[in-house]
This record gives C-alpha cells, sequence and structure tokens, in this order.
C-alpha cells in the first residue's frame, strides 16, 4: 500500500465549482422541501394508502422456531376458508436471492428450513385481514427444531446443525487485513490501550411500516399474467426490479417498480425485504393484485439493523499523542441471512481509515451467522460501533497522557490531499474546522472540568463515505443516470431513478436543475423512481444521492443548457460564452446591466410568471424584434427547440477510477470520492444515586461539502444526533434464546421529545472538487460521533468508562458502584458495562427446560423433547 | 393486526350497562380503550361482546363534596384529573401520579377506572399471538408456564398503573355496581396479589365511582415515577407518598408502591417508621428500605429487577424528602 503520495488526479471537475456563494440563486438557500405539503396536509399517498380495483390483502405465516427443519406444510384447511384467495409456501418460488451476489441465501418462504423466530413459512391471499389472519392459524406445519445459536461467540464454535450449508462454523465471511507493519508500531508505541467494546444491536425504527403492493396485468394475447408492477416502500428500486425478476423468473423489462412517497427509511429499505418478494409471488398464484403491510413486530422481524458487535480494540500512541498503530478485532452478531453483512463487517474495518492519520492498520472481522433476524444496513452503516469503542479508547488515551481530548485528535489529522495507508482517497477534509467549531461553540476549553458535580463534556469525531466508490455489482456502469426534458411550455421535467425517502433527494435534484438552468423551482417537477419511466439510479444508500445523482443532475441539465444556450446565442448575435442564465432568463453577460430588462417580467413569490395568457403574443412580437441582449427563458426554450427539435439531456455519474481503491481482498468497500466528517461535544448530567444520564446539550459540527440547502442539511444532522441519542442511552434489542423480547415501539425505547436535547447543527463547508457544487453526504456521518461524544462526557461527568453502549441506568449505576466500591448489587446480570466480556440476556428469565409444569403442546422445547423420545408428534 | 370480531353494546346509563354485563358472559369492558384495544389486536381477548361506557355521562367529572372529600366517576379522563384544580390543592399525589400516565395523547383518552381496572403486564404475555406461539404460551394466556419464575405455578405479571398507589396513599375507596344494587370497598381489597387473576370484580359488576375521603385531604403528596423515556413508558417501579406534617415532624403517612409486583403494594410500616419524626437523610433511607423489601420485582419489565427494586429505594427516599418539604 502506498503512503500518502500524490496519486491523485482529480477527476473531470464541474464547470461550476469556482463560482462563489453569492452567484448561486437557488443552491445554498433554505428551501422547503418539494413534497412537504402533500405530507403535512396527508394528502401524500404511501404505499399501504394505495388500493387498486380486487386487491386482497396478504398475511404471512412466521417460524416459531429459532431453528427447524420444515418436514411437512399442509394449507388444505386455510384453501377451504371462506375468503381465502390463494396460500403460497416456498415451493412457488424456491430460486434463492439476496442483496449481495456473494449472498444469495434466502428465498421468498422458506423452503427447508426456517432460521430465526419469525423467519417466513407461508402466505395467505384473502379478501380481508381477518380472513387471512384466520387463515394463517388453519395451516398445519411440521418441523423438526434443530439446535440453534444466539451468541456469536459460541456460533463460531459450532460443529454441527449448522446455519446455512457451506458456512463452516457459521461463520458467513472472515476477513483478515494488514496495512503497514502494526506490530512493529506496537513496539515503537509509547502506550498502548486494549478493551473489549461491546454495542448493542439496535433497529431503524422507521415511521412507516414496510408495506408492497403487487399487481399483475393479462397478456391480450394468451389470458396468461403478462407485467407485474410493484408499489413499495423502498430505497432500491432497481435492486427490487433485479431481484424480483431473478425470483420470479421474469425479464427485468417486465417488472415496473414504482416507489411512492415512503416514510424513512434508514437502511431498512436498501434491500429487498422478504414481503416485497412474497407480495409478487402470492399474486402470481392468486391471479388478483395483493397488498401486504408489515405489522411492527414484522418490521422488527425483517430487521437488517445493526448488528451486535464485539470489538476487541488496540490503539499505540507515541506521548505526544500520535497514533501509531490500531488493531481491531470485530465479531458482528449478523443474524440468519447474509443481507449486507459481507458488507457490514468490511465497513467496520476500511473506515478505521480516513478519520485520522492512522499509519499501520490491523484488522480482523467475523461477520457470524446466529439463529436470529438478519442484520443488514442501517445509517452509518458498519461504521458506528467501531466509531464508539475508537473514540472512547482514544479518550482513555489522552486521559492516560494529559492531553486535551480535542488536542489530541487535532494531533492525528491527515493532511489532504492524500491516499489512507488502507486505499482510500480523501480530498476534501473539513474535520479541522469541524473540532474547531464545536470546541469553540460549547466553550469546551473554559467550561470544561468546571461545571460542578457530576456534570462533564465530552468530544467524539466521525466522517463516512458519500456513496461507495463500487457499487455492489462491480462494473463501470453508471451508478447514476439523469434525463431532463424541456417543453415548449418551460416546464423542466427531471427523471431520476433516485429515490426520495425523506432525505430531501427530488428537493436537491430540483434545486440543482433550477441553479443550472437559471430557472425557477417551481419550474422544475421531479419524477423520480419509476423504473419504466426514469434511467437507472442504484438506489438510496451510503449516503450516496447528493454526490452521484446530484452530479449526474447537474451534467444532464449542462447538456440542456448547452442546446438552449446555443440557439440563444444564435438569437442574440453573441458567442456562447457571453451567456447567462438566472432568474429565469439569458443574459448577455455584458449587456446584462444595460437596460436588459426593458420588459420586466413579473415574477410572483413562488417564481410563477404572471400574465399566462399575454405571454405569448409578447413572445411573438419580441421574437419578431430581431436580435436582443436577453431572452426569458421561455423564449430560449422555444427558440432551442425551433432549432434543435426536441430538447432534452441525459447526464450520468460514475465514480473516478482513483477513488476506487486498493487491491486486496475485501477493498471493495470503503472507498469513495469523498467523505463527510463530524465533531461533536455533549453535554451531560448523571445522576449518581440512579445511573440516570441527562444529555443536556450536543453542539454537532458536519463538513457536507455545500450545503445546497442549509435547512436540509441541518436536520439531517439534528436526525442524526438524535437517532445516536437513542443508541448510546435507550435503544437496545434484547433477546431470550431467539425470542426478541420488544418487538414494538412501546418497549424499543427511541427517545421521545421530552428526552431530546437541545443540538446546535453547526455547516462546515469544505467544498468537495468532485460533489456537486462542492456537496458531499450530510445524513449518515453524524451519527456516529453521537455515541462515543456522550461516553466520554459520562467519563468527563462522574469518572467511569462505558464499554458497552447503551448506556442505560443500570449499567451506569453498575460502574458507578463499582468505583465507589459500594455494596454490590448485581444490576446487569454479573456483567461489568466497564469491562463486558459477554452479552447479557434478558434478566435472569431463564427459558425453563427439564421439570416444572406440563409443558404447552406449542412449547417448542416440548416439541423438541416428544420428537426425540417417540419421533412424532 | 386485525381486530378480532365483535358485538359493541353502547349503553347510556349505569343501569343499561350493568343489565348488558348480567345478560353477556364473554365480554370486555371498554372505557378509554388505551389498553383493551391493542390488547385485543395481540389477540390477548377475543370477546363476543365489548360494552362501550363512552356515553355514560353520569360517570364522568369531578364531584368535590363537603369537607374537601371528593367524589370521582370512573370515566373522568386522567387529562382531566390532572388538570383539576380542585385536586391539585387538596390530594396533590393523585395529579402528580395521573400526569405520568403514559403521554397527553393517551391522557386524553385513558380513564381513571381503566387505571385501576389496568390489565397486568409482562415481557411474555403483551405480544402478538405468533410471538406468543414461539415462547409457548403462559400461565396468563393459553398456557401453563411462567417464564419470569421459572417451574412456579403463580402468574407474575405485573402492575403497571400509575394512580392506584396514590389512591392507596389517600385511603380511597371505590364504587362497584351490579344489578343487584352497589357496593363500597376500600381500594386496597379490590387488587388479589396474583398476576393473572388480579381483581376482585365480579364479570358482572362494574366499577363506577372513586371517593377521597375527607381524612385525606391536604395531605403533602409525590409520586415518582422510573422510567426509561420521559414520556410514553409505563412505569418499571413507582413510588407514591402522602404524608401529613405538624410542628415540623410527620403526623401521618403513607406509602405505596407500582409497577413491581402484582398488585400496587401500600408499604407496611412506613407509617410506624415516619410518624412523630422530623424526616432527614436517615429516616428517608430507613422507609427507603422497606420499600425496597416490599418490591418483589422480576423480568416482566424492561431493566434489571435488581436495578428495579433499588431504584424503588431511592425514590422512596427522595419523594418521602420531597413530600416532607424540607
Amino acid at each position: 500500500m502506498g503512503g500518502r503520495d500524490a496519486r491523485l488526479t482529480a477527476g473531470r471537475r464541474p464547470a461550476l465549482q469556482n463560482r462563489k456563494m453569492s452567484h448561486f440563486s437557488v443552491i445554498g438557500k433554505p428551501i422547503a422541501m418539494v413534497d412537504a405539503a402533500g405530507k403535512t396536509t396527508g394528502a401524500g399517498k404511501y404505499t399501504d394508502d394505495l388500493s387498486v380495483p380486487g386487491m386482497l390483502i396478504g398475511k404471512i405465516l412466521h417460524s416459531p422456531y429459532p431453528h427447524a427443519r420444515i418436514k411437512r406444510i399442509d394449507t388444505s384447511r386455510a384453501r377451504a376458508l371462506d375468503g381465502v384467495v390463494a396460500v403460497v409456501t416456498g415451493e412457488d418460488a424456491p430460486k434463492t436471492y439476496g442483496i449481495l451476489p456473494v449472498g444469495h441465501d434466502e428465498t421468498a418462504l422458506a423452503v427447508d428450513k426456517v432460521r430465526y423466530v419469525g423467519d417466513n413459512v407461508a402466505c395467505v391471499a384473502a379478501v380481508d385481514e381477518g380472513a387471512a389472519e384466520k387463515a394463517l392459524e388453519l395451516i398445519d406445519v411440521e418441523c423438526e427444531v434443530l439446535p440453534a445459536y444466539f451468541d456469536p461467540e459460541e456460533s463460531m464454535k459450532a460443529e454441527a446443525d449448522l446455519i446455512h450449508d457451506g458456512k463452516p462454523h457459521n461463520i458467513e465471511k472472515a476477513y483478515h487485513h494488514v496495512f503497514g507493519d502494526p506490530d512493529k508500531a506496537f513496539g515503537e508505541a509509547d502506550y498502548v490501550a486494549e478493551g473489549r467494546f461491546i454495542a448493542n444491536e439496535v433497529t431503524h425504527a422507521a415511521m412507516e411500516p414496510h408495506s408492497t403492493l403487487a399487481s399483475f396485468e393479462l397478456d391480450p394475447h394468451t389470458g396468461n399474467l403478462g407485467r407485474l408492477t410493484i408499489w413499495s416502500s423502498t430505497q432500491v428500486p432497481y435492486y427490487l426490479q433485479h431481484k424480483l425478476s431473478l425470483v420470479l423468473e421474469m425479464p427485468m423489462s417486465q417488472i415496473r417498480v414504482i416507489k411512492p412517497l415512503v416514510g424513512g427509511g434508514f437502511g431498512g429499505k436498501s434491500e429487498v425485504i422478504p414481503l416485497e418478494i412474497i407480495a409478487a409471488v402470492a399474486a402470481r398464484a392468486a391471479r388478483a393484485p395483493v397488498k401486504i403491510t408489515y405489522t411492527r413486530e414484522e418490521v422488527f422481524w425483517a430487521h437488517r439493523g445493526r448488528p451486535r458487535t464485539i470489538i476487541d480494540l488496540k490503539t499505540g500512541v507515541q506521548k505526544e499523542g500520535r497514533i501509531t498503530a490500531v488493531k481491531a478485532k470485530v465479531v458482528q452478531d449478523g443474524g440468519a441471512y447474509c443481507s449486507y453483512g459481507v458488507v457490514t463487517i468490511l465497513y467496520s474495518g476500511a473506515l478505521l481509515g480516513a478519520l485520522y492519520d492512522i499509519p499501520n492498520i490491523q484488522f480482523d472481522g467475523y461477520r457470524v451467522l446466529t439463529n436470529k433476524p438478519a442484520c443488514g444496513a442501517m445509517r452509518g452503516h458498519g461504521t458506528v460501533n467501531v466509531r464508539f469503542a475508537f473514540e472512547s479508547q482514544l479518550d482513555e488515551i489522552s486521559a492516560k497522557l494529559g492531553i486535551d481530548p480535542a488536542e489530541i485528535r487535532r494531533r492525528n489529522l491527515l493532511t489532504p490531499p492524500c491516499i489512507t495507508v488502507n486505499g482510500l482517497r480523501v480530498l476534501s477534509y473539513g474535520l479541522p474546522e469541524c473540532i474547531e467549531k464545536v470546541v469553540e461553540r460549547s466553550g469546551w476549553s473554559q467550561r470544561r472540568g468546571k461545571l460542578g458535580k457530576a456534570r462533564g463534556l465530552g468530544i467524539g469525531c466521525s466522517h463516512y463515505v458519500s456513496g461507495a466508490a463500487n457499487s455492489i455489482i462491480r462494473s463501470d456502469m453508471p451508478h447514476s443516470t439523469v434525463n431532463i426534458k424541456i417543453d415548449r411550455d418551460g416546464g423542466v421535467v427531471v427523471y431520476t431513478g433516485a429515490s426520495e425517502i425523506g432525505q430531501g433527494s427530488d428537493t436537491m435534484t430540483a434545486q440543482i436543475a433550477a441553479e443550472v438552468l437559471g430557472c425557477s423551482l417551481s419550474r422544475v417537477k421531479v419524477v423520480a423512481a419509476d423504473t419504466d419511466l426514469t434511467p437507472i439510479d442504484i438506489g438510496s444508500y451510503s449516503s450516496r444521492v447528493t454526490f452521484m445523482a446530484g452530479n449526474a443532475t447537474l451534467r444532464a441539465a449542462e447538456e440542456v443548457k448547452k442546446q438552449i444556450a446555443s440557439a440563444a446565442a444564435r438569437e442574440m448575435n453573441c458567442a456562447v460564452e457571453d451567456l447567462m442564465f438566472r432568474d429565469d432568463a439569458v443574459f448577455q453577460k455584458k449587456g446584462a446591466g444595460k437596460g436588459a430588462r426593458a420588459t420586466p417580467v413579473e415574477t410572483s413569490v413562488s417564481g410563477r410568471v404572471e400574465g399566462q395568457i399575454l405571454r405569448g403574443s409578447l413572445q411573438q412580437k419580441r421574437k419578431q424584434e430581431g436580435p436582443k441582449d436577453w431572452m426569458t427563458f421561455e423564449e430560449a426554450v422555444v427558440a432551442a427547440i425551433d432549432f434543435h427539435g426536441a430538447l432534452s439531456g441525459t447526464g450520468s455519474y460514475a465514480p473516478p477510477p482513483q477513488a476506487r481503491g486498493g487491491k486486496h481482498k475485501g477493498a471493495g468497500v470503503g472507498p469513495s470520492p469523498a467523505y463527510s466528517y463530524s465533531a461533536q461535544v455533549a453535554e451531560v448530567s448523571v445522576d449518581e444515586d440512579t445511573g440516570e444520564v441527562t444529555v443536556h446539550k450536543v453542539w454537532a459540527s458536519h463538513d457536507c461539502g455545500r450545503a445546497l440547502n442549509p435547512v436540509a442539511v441541518e436536520g439531517q444532522i439534528i436526525g442524526s444526533v438524535w437517532m445516536g441519542l437513542g443508541q448510546a442511552l435507550q435503544e437496545e434489542m434484547i433477546w431470550k434464546d431467539g425470542m426478541l423480547m420488544n418487538p414494538g415501539l412501546l418497549e424499543y425505547r427511541s427517545p421521545s421529545s421530552v428526552e431530546s436535547p437541545d443540538i446546535e447543527a453547526i455547516i462546515v463547508e469544505s467544498i468537495d472538487p468532485e460533489g456537486p457544487f462542492g456537496a458531499k453526504e450530510c445524513s449518515e456521518g453524524s451519527l456516529a460521533a453521537t455515541i462515543p461524544a456522550i461516553a466520554n462526557a459520562i467519563y468527563d461527568a462522574v469518572g467511569v468508562r462505558l464499554h458497552e453502549a447503551p448506556f442505560t441506568p443500570e449499567r451506569v449505576l453498575a460502574a458507578l458502584r463499582a468505583k465507589k466500591q459500594a455494596k454490590p448489587i448485581n444490576m446487569t446480570e454479573g456483567i461489568d458495562p466497564t469491562a463486558p466480556t459477554r452479552f447479557r440476556e434478558h434478566g435472569g428469565s431463564l427459558w425453563f427446560r427439564g421439570k416444572g409444569p406440563q409443558r404447552h403442546p406449542l412449547d417448542p422445547a416440548r416439541r423438541e423433547t416428544t420428537a426425540l423420545a417417540d419421533g412424532d408428534d | 393486526l386485525s381486530l378480532p370480531e365483535f358485538k359493541l353494546l353502547r349503553p347510556r346509563s349505569v343501569e343499561e350497562a350493568v343489565a348488558f354485563l348480567a345478560r353477556h358472559s364473554n365480554l370486555r369492558v371498554l372505557a378509554g380503550g388505551t389498553d383493551l384495544i391493542p390488547s385485543m389486536r395481540q389477540k390477548l381477548f377475543e370477546p363476543q361482546y365489548v360494552l362501550d361506557l363512552r356515553h355514560i355521562e353520569e360517570l364522568k367529572g369531578i364531584h368535590p363534596r363537603p369537607g374537601n372529600s371528593v367524589e370521582i366517576g370512573a370515566l373522568t379522563t386522567l387529562n382531566a384529573i390532572e388538570h383539576s384544580e380542585f385536586l391539585r390543592r387538596h390530594y396533590p399525589v393523585l395529579t402528580e401520579a395521573a400526569a405520568t400516565v403514559a403521554s397527553p395523547v393517551l391522557r386524553n383518552m385513558g380513564t381513571l377506572g381503566g387505571n385501576i381496572c389496568l390489565d397486568t403486564r409482562c415481557l411474555w404475555y403483551n405480544q402478538s399471538l405468533s410471538w406468543r406461539k414461539g415462547c409457548g404460551f403462559c400461565i396468563k394466556k393459553d398456557g401453563d408456564l411462567c417464564h419470569v419464575a421459572p417451574g412456579g405455578t403463580k402468574c407474575w405479571a405485573v402492575f403497571s398503573g400509575d394512580t392506584p398507589p396514590a389512591l392507596l396513599c389517600l385511603n380511597a375507596e371505590i364504587e362497584i355496581t351490579s344489578p343487584s344494587g352497589t357496593r363500597r370497598t376500600p381500594l386496597r381489597e379490590f387488587y388479589t396479589g396474583a398476576g393473572d387473576d388480579y381483581r376482585r370484580l365480579q364479570p358482572d359488576e362494574l366499577l363506577t365511582r372513586v371517593f377521597l375521603p375527607e381524612a385525606s385531604a391536604d395531605y403533602r403528596g409525590v409520586y415518582r415515577k422510573l422510567r426509561i423515556r420521559g414520556s410514553i413508558d409505563y412505569p418499571l417501579a413507582g413510588v407514591a407518598v402522602a404524608l401529613k406534617k405538624s410542628n415540623g415532624h410527620v403526623s401521618d403517612a403513607r406509602l405505596a408502591i407500582t409497577a413491581v409486583n402484582p398488585a400496587p403494594t401500600l408499604v407496611r410500616g412506613a407509617r410506624q417508621a415516619l410518624e412523630g419524626r422530623a424526616v432527614d437523610e436517615l429516616v428517608a433511607e430507613a422507609v427507603g428500605e422497606l420499600a425496597a423489601k416490599t418490591a418483589k420485582p422480576l423480568t416482566t419489565s424492561a431493566l434489571t429487577p435488581e436495578y428495579r427494586r433499588e431504584m424503588i429505594r431511592v425514590f422512596t427516599k427522595r419523594a418521602i424528602i420531597a413530600a416532607a418539604g424540607n
């Protein structure tokens, strides 16, 4: 691996990057989301709001066993029930699929085995929900219960009853990376910190539960089922179209995926979720449209959240605080299927780089299968838990060496442009300014240590990719393509496959198109995420949309602009270079001052041109006047259409080869064309009698390159901090032998508004050379800094170092007791939260085996024993 | 999840309601519905009839009686109790407890009677039908096992209402109406202490009114609730204190705890420990110990039992110091 050399040949620079901020008319302005009205009035349609004639409701039968072989499924009683149209099982669509090409281990419905409590066994399509639910009770499934694995470190020892054939020791994937010479560097370090950190499992808890409506058209010639249309709450319409084609064995061209409004994804909708395939399979069998909407419990079972992670971390430093080497062993409890797992484990290692300057890195990562719902991508994919460990350990080191925690971070900065030891290219780097801003705003230097008893400040930093430089399926295909069409009405229609999931993708697209074309935002209509209409975009995940779809939009708009400009220049008798597009008009740059607006066009607040009827004749009159020094946007458009014929443009984006990373196994994950940076300071107080932690304020700075829409950027920063706060203090999926004890929003406790702190979002703009107008991501990077900032603030407040997240009151109190050597109370099931060794199951409640009262016939343990005893059940 | 099919009965008077109760056996009573409806979706109850009391006007409202005793209709919303100036002045522990129930939206629907009759809760019980299949059911519903106290035959589902401990501290009485008339009983005799059959209420009986006696008026009162979120959550432990002082010394006191036993429970010996004393750290600490001994938390709820018991101790101490106001 080369060091920080000058292997830099930056890609094509967008023409507008040097324009000063004041030159922008739409970019950089706080703008309401283009879809805000429908969402706030209730007029907007989400998938579950949709209905088509003859539509049936689908309900899924889930496994009550964590691991079992299916011997027989009898659906005849269910089929006979009044109102039931079809019942489908694994046999109806046995082809395997998975989001990653290396992880095709899922089937629509279980074919031979079920692998977690909640796994999908069968689906009923019926005239209403009640009938479908009743029918589920009439499906007879005969199972042979198998030993199950719940703890990843236990699962790695498995020799028999493997979760998937061909995955010895239940290890989905293991990676061992060495960059530089870590052993030598540890030997030369003045101080080496070592520790185990555990971050428990969390999930997205998006407000909208997953929903899919599948409908087949009949072929007009044969009467057989023809084209399929799917409306689904998805972040990735194109991948959904692809996987449906695979499982249904239909050409992609016969499948149309439409994404209605989506009520939040956070990664939970960034791959094909079982119900999306199941709805299509059921609709095919029923020969009628089928809609399935998950219950909240089913959302928890579909999961794909952030895995429980065990991190054994070792950091070597010189005495002035310079990091010499980092070694991380990361074990992720991945659940029963691969999902994004291979990518998740790679991110957890790759993004040890690109935040600080670390010359030597060793990473051993294990993605382990267990009999629980599959983990996948979640906001800050793969990086969050390792960042918690790293930033906590850096804080420990700074305390040990007596260096200010903010200062130790400053001493380990990268010097971009550079390529990190693990092959990540960093061009724009706003971290120094991020640290400076939060230190200044929080009064770090003056206030720290002087906040009184049990109150403290903590700092944490983080970063994230602006889209992956390599797509899931490695190819040279553009990651985003955008088409723009402008007609004689002067309306600009942008067709993009990018998926608006609440993050502001449609607004960003409209802003970029409007800025480039110099037209008002209200002229721009965005048609998005409909595979029949919009060109391919690989979806809304890994914070790629602004950077990639934004660049594609910019290029498409530039192309159309070029056509308009050539026609306008002809009309105005000037060179194309002398034209300026702005305020719904095209000006000659030189003549822009001298009476260019002799007939001013009245624009309303919304940007709509008044006097629609007069305009046509006005235009005709002006057209006959001969050459002029300015034209309205519409005149210019009409001139261009008269001259070129149809007016359309297309643009696409593929990350530059220099940004695509190294050549080692697993090098494809981590590289990005640009990284966002974040620094946060949290102020907390701790109740020393109860262990309750109150977060009073979080100062969060984020380098997003350029804030295209500052209010949207602030919203994303605040949202990230808030989600991080949940993982830091409250949110945790609690398991007992494969049973999820809190599969609902009552017991899975995302923060309420009451305990949400004041969050000061600080935007830092480093103007990335390759981002659209210099923009990078702003939706994910901030999350990872919040958890360690809070952990470090707890340490500053009361002197206890928590190595296990979330920092629930019982864990904090147990740590406080241990520190004070007070009377010990076993509050955390014997697990010391300052030095955790293993996972904590729910309470002391053991799954009772053996003696006791007669077990219920449906108790899996009873089935197991009787099956062993007499072989029939 | 769909609601099971049922017939909805909507009486306009208590007589009519009680007549329905006498006529139909497979019936559930709906007051605010905030607990019953989710439970029905989870198929914890699949009644043939639902008796919707919401149109019985005579059971709504707070009616002060001479001498500051008060009669509260069972259908009075928790929101109305929270905002009643009369109750705040004379029975502060009740308004404080009512204000902590769930969230503002749920307090607009939830009623005092509903909070008193609240079904006991357990992580192994308040789950969907398909979830409960996975664990083989439990004693409280459809099964014969207890996952919380393995091998046991008693149900430990925990009582999770916020207002009953406050009412116990106020020596509240309740009026129960049946076709054969009304009876009045102290609230402390209403709960059985079992998790499954948790209250003494015959199938043809209806809780209609709550009475707070004059003797309990103007006690100082504090309610402290352990929860992870600042809103929405059921209590994971709760402590109510009502006490009276004269000349700086406690002249009478009652203490009750909730969410750690199958019933809200008055802490025995609390009065003796406090009576005649000036409240200080030591005294409060001693009462905290008493309360912690009364608490029998198990793994029915989030957080570990040991922690919840410890919080009963801490919260009791704090509540007593706060109520004593020194």
